[in-house]
């Protein structure tokens, strides 16, 4: 009787019983079989490296710098009160003047805005007790967390603009969405959020 | 285990990086990036056969070494910790691809170009490689990410169970039929090709 295949690549790798490798010592054929596997293998290792198309590194540093402020921000509860205060020095001088539909949009940036700042203390007041979470939780939470810097990211990168835009109110609206996850996340311990 | 050839993670990483990096500074974790964005996107391209998927892979790869080097202890080694992770974020993408609604990936095609680029193995045509692309493509996602995280990376069965969540026997099990689907896919004489 030959050799499986099975056993075949236990001789191959040197983790075969005595009577396989006695077996594939003497017989021909299966030691073409062998021959015929090790030179696979060196035929697949010998495939050539692809680098990748374009560099990606810069856009490695921009989410781990975003991730990394987001971290610290979170932990003092100010991401946004930052992001907003621009936003909101504005809404106050121009709020007057401004026609209805803007001044309706600033305003509903306004209260989204707020509501990001009542969850993130919410958030922060639960950090503080220090739950124990299983690594699946902590996963959903880092990718929640994720989500939120890139947002973040987004929103910093509007400070320049005079006046939230419909763009603007959708980011704002997406963090609140998230940061209410998180904040179910944390209570609860879930590990999968709809989203 | 025998001795494999080595991949193309055994890049020497000099130690005086690896501590900068541990504390965070910036060239050094570049220099790292640029050591290992080739094997990375390498091995997850060829877990993935996605160069989409790949390029996740790379950067959340090197999100998680920059966030958690720091943690990261001398004793083993970098480019082994770097691999394990690669993998497993592969392994991930491929999980989630198969939990929505998850197409065959096609083999692609390769184009004249490619057949002209270098370099080749030593016991590897062009026209050998090309067919064992194409094979490679055609198996199912977890024959071919057994067959290449061990006969090319070198793990053993029970590394492979371990980071794919399964047993060693399935791993074995899986190498078997992925080398009984290779040696159908490259048989000689089965696929009538010119000689180029
Ligand atoms: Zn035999």
């Amino acid at each position: 009787m030959h050799l499986s295949l099975e056993d075949l690549i236990a001789v191959r790798d040197g983790e075969a019983r005595a009577d396989s490798a006695r077996h594939a010592a003497s017989c021909p054929e299966c030691i073409a079989e062998l021959s015929r596997l090790r030179s696979l293998r060196e035929a697949l290792a010998a495939l050539p490296d692809e680098p990748p198309s374009r560099d990606l590194w810069p856009v490695v540093k921009a989410r781990a710098t975003a991730e990394r402020q987001h971290r610290i921000w979170i932990r003092v509860g100010w991401v946004a009160a930052g992001l907003a205060a621009v936003f909101t020095l504005l809404i106050g001088v121009r709020g007057a003047i401004e026609a209805y539909v803007e001044a309706k949009v600033a305003r509903q940036a306004q209260a989204l805005i707020a509501e990001s700042q009542r969850l993130e203390q919410e958030l922060h007041a639960s950090e503080r007790q220090g739950r124990v979470m299983s690594g699946r939780t902590a996963g959903t939470v880092v990718q929640l967390e994720d989500r939120i810097a890139y947002l973040d990211s987004r929103l910093s990168r509007a400070e320049g603009e005079r006046f939230p835009s419909q763009e603007i109110l959708g980011l704002w609206q997406e963090r609140v969405r998230l940061l209410d996850a998180l904040v179910s996340v944390e209570a609860t311990g879930t590990t999968y959020v709809g989203l | 285990m025998t001795a494999v050839t080595p991949t193309s993670f055994a890049v020497p990483v000099d130690e005086i990086t690896v501590a900068r990096a541990r504390a965070g500074d910036e060239a050094a974790l570049e220099a790292l990036f640029r050591s290992f964005e080739a094997p990375v996107y390498s091995l997850a391209r060829r877990l993935t056969r996605s160069t989409h998927d790949a390029e996740d892979v790379l950067q959340e790869t090197f999100l998680e070494v920059v966030r958690s080097i720091h943690r990261f202890r001398g004793d083993g080694s970098l480019a082994g910790w770097i691999r394990k992770v690669a993998v497993s974020k592969a392994l991930m993408k491929l999980r989630r691809r198969r939990g929505s609604a998850f197409e065959e990936t096609l083999p692609e095609d390769l184009s004249d170009d490619d057949l002209a680029l270098g370099p080749y193995g030593p016991a590897t045509s062009a026209a050998e490689r090309v067919d064992l692309e194409t094979a490679l493509g055609r198996l199912s996602d977890v024959a071919r990410v057994v067959i290449w995280l061990h006969d090319v990376e070198g793990y053993s069965h029970d590394e492979i169970a371990a980071m794919a969540g399964k047993t060693a026997s399935f791993s074995k099990s899986q190498l078997a039929r992925a080398h009984a689907r290779l040696r159908e896919l490259l048989a000689p004489g089965v696929r009538e090709e010119p000689c180029t």
